[in-house]
């Protein structure tokens, strides 16, 4: 079970980018930095095979998009991606089809081990990724540029994105923190196998920046099982439910919040602060995280932003 | 009191008998797995018959069907002229008691419950057994000669014990009929004279009619007053025990020449086989 | 020895008793400390109490369910072992938790969404799954006329298990892909039912599932001494075996429809019960019940306080227990 358990996991979170389960010290970093080189280096990847959604994100962010040849099953966004080479995903790369594309560079997950060893055999250059903090992912931006050459686009990419949450956590300083329960995952219509994020991971960086105090900081995990009986003990003022995939699209949010009535002791459903997002940005830990931790900030403070 | 009259049994689709079976359609599909065809048979009140037959000649199997527990594919089983078929369950089972050849229990019962469990059909859907079950059940114990050991558990027995206990289970149904499925085949002679003896008594002493299957020709002979032959489901002979164990009958029953002759001490006939005929 | 009116009398005073405290403790204690003066406390509003709020909404039906299923997984486990008279068959053995867990899975997977006679699709396919392992199991249990051996019985079941579970991971395959850690995580079993709703759905099937659990224990013992011996003392064996088979069928599925399967209950509990009242199934199957209550309910405890603020899906707990347990009966068994 508890093979085929993570497996499936890590088969999920490829499609929304969330690491679920995972205690912090495993997905510390295990080198200097988020990323691994591959073998040799030659002259700039000219054709990359992205295998990591948010990796192709911060591609065409960088302005490198037009060099992407393959993208996973899952990836969305930009729209660009819609024309492009699908790949499989994290559990099952299509490598017949990535060599196909003759890349000379594939952005692969970091457990993704059979692939890189034929990409190794290959003589194919990967470069390697796992999802972590918030601070990582313009770290991740900054190195994929280098990698490709476009280190100082890359940077600047970097650099906005940087600013852009610096300025919110400034525009959020002078308020209160509410406690804030940031809840990505759970059975539609009723409080049945709720996840949360826990005290690590970009997701609680991102509520942290956006002016809330996290209920589970000090459960230094990703994810959290949440019971019923911890959403009482731990008494959010806020409740921020996201929905994302098919899901996001097609769910009628209201009814949502409707299943909270179930709690009234909680703050948050007594003071009607529960806030149903819908959208891909919050799960896909790229450039958009800005676009994201706006949206918590607006949700947690509202009016504050202009 | 039990009469069987033409009674047939094939096992296969029919096997459990259904009264929705066609027979004719039934016998025609089935007629490479008959094991019983065309058997009469009675016992009378207080009688000890035998059945005696080879392995495979449908002895158990006809055991069952006089029991209630199958239903013949054709025929009928009576008993005190009423149609097996027509009784319940426990209507039979305050009648006719069946011991098999060999009980394994897969838990801890101990000897009490085991005989305990003869009560079944007395009591009703959600009744206990009171005291007097229990001095039912104490009566079988000492009749068998078990009662030093109602405490033990069932499975620690040796095959002797455990079959004089089954034997008391069956008496604790307070049966009229006692059914026996070779009820020394798995014994040692100690315990098979111990069983023989025990039979002996309850028929004796306590009435008991019994019918048992064996192939032990010595233990049918010393046993019972009475013997049907039975071979290849269909009976060779019957009659009382003196005029049906001949050389000749033993030869078509088991392809045997033996030679028989009354033994001196106990007055029994005694068989001795001499070689394959 | 003492007769059984006393002996049961007393089994069902202790184990009722063991239940009794386990239904008082278990709300009582938890991750967060509450206090019973507070619950209780008629001045505070129900919306502000938050002890309140925590015994009624989170603990009390978390424990009542684990109560249920836990009841419902060891009696059924008892009336397998009886019916294939081997202390080695158990809803989990033999594949039928995994046959409930098919069913349900497929009614999550595919959003079925009807009722029959009131019952909601999931518990009803999750008993239409059990059944339909269990008739398999049974009909190669039952088909030679000596019946099988422990081997067999357990191969069989192991394969039954194997050909469901991959038959569930084909519908997970099927599956919406954020689906997936969903079925998953309810494959692991779940007591925390948030509300009494998953709970008074399948009440009426448990209930006709004691209901025909009463009538049984006897003709269990008998029919665990063979179902000639069984028929010879008056026992309607067709009957009975049918009534057991659809009991304990009903029983599994509305268990795992409201937790998922929970392994190894319906094995350690019944033989942990028969240590102290014996065989005889009129004994045996009521104090496995209640005991089971208490197994489950402890177990669950250990799963959502011991860690805190971790919670341990309770399926883990009842494994790490069962599966050594298991282990230890068939050594001891083959010996």
């Amino acid at each position: 079970m508890s093979r085929k358990m993570r497996l499936l996991t890590a088969a999920w979170l490829s499609a929304v980018g969330v690491v679920l389960l995972a205690p912090a010290g495993r997905a510390a970093p295990t080198q200097q930095g988020p990323t691994q080189q591959g073998p040799a280096q030659r002259g700039p990847a000219q054709r990359i095979v992205s295998m990591i959604p948010a990796v192709t994100e911060m591609l065409f962010a960088i302005g490198d998009g037009p060099r992407v040849v393959g993208v996973t099953s899952y990836d969305q966004y930009p729209a660009e991606v819609a024309r492009l080479v699908r790949v499989g995903g994290l559990l099952d790369p299509d490598v017949e089809r990535i060599l196909s594309l003759r890349p000379d560079l594939v952005v692969v997950y970091n457990t993704q081990v059979e692939l890189k060893q034929r990409l190794d055999r290959a003589g194919i250059e990967y470069f390697s990724y796992e999802h972590r903090a918030l601070p990582d992912i313009t770290t991740t931006v900054r190195a994929i540029g280098a990698r490709i050459g476009s280190a100082e686009r890359a940077n600047a990419a970097a650099a906005g994105m940087e600013s852009a949450i610096a300025a919110i956590r400034k525009a959020v300083a002078g308020s209160p923190r509410p406690r804030t329960l940031l809840v990505f995952e759970r059975d539609r219509s009723s409080l049945r196998n709720i996840y949360a994020s826990g005290g690590y991971g970009f997701l609680h960086d991102m509520l942290e920046a956006a002016g809330g105090v996290n209920v589970f900081a000090d459960v230094k995990r990703q994810a959290v099982d949440v019971s019923t009986e911890m959403l009482l003990a731990r008494k959010p003022d806020v409740v921020i439910e996201l929905w994302y995939g098919d899901l996001g699209k097609n769910l009628d949010l209201a009814r949502q919040t409707q299943a909270w009535n179930a709690l009234g002791a909680v703050p948050a459903v007594r003071n009607h602060r529960i806030y149903e997002l819908s959208g891909d940005e919050f799960v896909v830990p790229g450039p958009r995280v800005v676009a994201a931790t706006r949206r918590l900030a607006e949700a947690l403070h509202p009016g504050i932003l202009k | 009191m039990l009469r069987a009259s033409g009674v047939s049994f094939a096992y296969g689709r029919a096997r459990k008998g259904r009264a929705s079976d066609p027979p004719a359609a039934a016998a025609a599909h089935l007629r490479s797995a008959v094991v019983l065809d065309d058997v009469c048979l009675n016992v009378d009140r207080g009688e000890l018959v035998g059945i005696l037959g080879p392995n495979g000649s449908g002895k158990t199997t006809l055991l069952k069907l006089l029991g209630g527990m199958h239903r013949p594919t054709a025929g009928s089983v009576t008993l005190d002229d009423r149609p097996l078929a027509e009784w319940s369950h426990r209507e039979i089972a305050r009648r006719i008691a069946f011991v098999p050849q060999e009980t394994i229990a897969p838990f801890d019962f101990s000897v009490l419950d085991i005989v305990l469990m003869g009560r079944f059909p007395h009591l009703g859907a959600f009744a206990l057994e009171g005291p007097e079950d229990l001095a039912i059940a104490r009566r079988a114990l000492q009749a068998t000669g078990t009662a030093p050991f109602e405490g033990r558990a069932f499975s620690t027995l040796s095959g002797g014990e455990k079959q004089r206990v089954v034997i008391a289970s069956a008496l604790a149904q307070d049966p009229q009929l006692l059914l026996l499925d070779e009820p020394t085949a798995s014994l040692d002679i100690g315990h098979q004279i111990e069983v023989q003896k025990l039979l002996q008594q309850l028929n004796a002493d306590q009435g008991v009619t019994m019918l048992l299957s064996t192939h032990d020709l010595n233990l049918a002979a010393a046993l019972c007053r009475r013997l049907v032959l039975l071979k290849d489901g269909r009976v060779l002979a019957s009659g009382p025990t003196e005029q049906v164990l001949t050389p000749p009958a033993i030869r078509a029953l088991y392809g045997v020449d033996a030679d028989i002759a009354r033994h001196p001490a106990t007055g029994h006939l005694t068989v001795v086989p001499i070689g394959r005929a | 020895m003492r007769p059984i009116r006393s002996r049961l009398a007393i089994s069902l005073t202790v184990f009722g008793g063991l239940l009794l405290a386990a239904l008082i403790v278990a709300p009582v204690v938890g991750s967060t400390s509450i206090s019973l003066l507070r619950v209780f406390d008629r001045s505070v509003p129900f919306a502000d109490n938050l002890d309140a709020q925590i015994f009624f909404i989170a603990r009390l039906p978390r424990v009542v369910a684990a109560a249920l299923v836990g009841a419902a997984l060891a009696a059924a486990g008892v009336v397998f072992q009886a019916l294939l008279r081997n202390p080695l068959a158990t809803p989990d053995t033999l594949g039928v938790s995994s046959g409930a867990a098919l069913g349900a899975m497929l009614a999550i997977t595919f959003h079925l969404d009807f009722r029959i006679a009131g019952l909601p699709a999931i518990p009803l396919a999750s008993f239409a799954g059990s059944l339909f392992a269990l008739a398999v199991v049974y009909a190669l249990a039952t088909g030679r006329r000596r019946g099988l051996s422990t081997t067999v019985l357990l191969l069989a079941g192991v394969t039954m298990t194997g050909f469901l579970s991959a038959l569930t991971m084909f519908t997970q395959y099927l599956a919406n892909f954020t689906d997936t850690f969903r079925t998953v995580r309810w494959l692991m079993g779940m007591l925390d039912v948030g509300s009494y709703e998953p709970i008074v759905v399948v009440l009426p099937m448990l209930v006709v599932a004691f209901a025909m659990f009463a009538t049984l224990p006897r003709a269990l013992d008998l029919i665990s001494l063979g179902a000639d011996a069984a028929a010879a003392r008056g026992v309607n064996v067709p009957r009975a075996e049918r009534m057991a088979l659809l009991s304990a069928s009903l029983a599994t599925g509305a268990a795992v429809s409201i937790s998922g399967p929970i392994a190894f209950v319906g094995l350690v509990v019944p033989h942990l019960v028969r240590l102290f009242v014996g065989s005889d199934h009129r004994l045996v199957l009521p104090a496995a019940a209640l005991f089971g209550a208490v197994f489950l309910i402890a177990c669950d405890l250990v799963a959502r306080a011991a860690f805190a603020p971790i919670e341990l899906p309770v399926g883990i707990i009842t494994a790490v227990i069962g599966g050594p347990f298991f282990l230890w009966l068939l050594v001891r068994s083959s010996r």
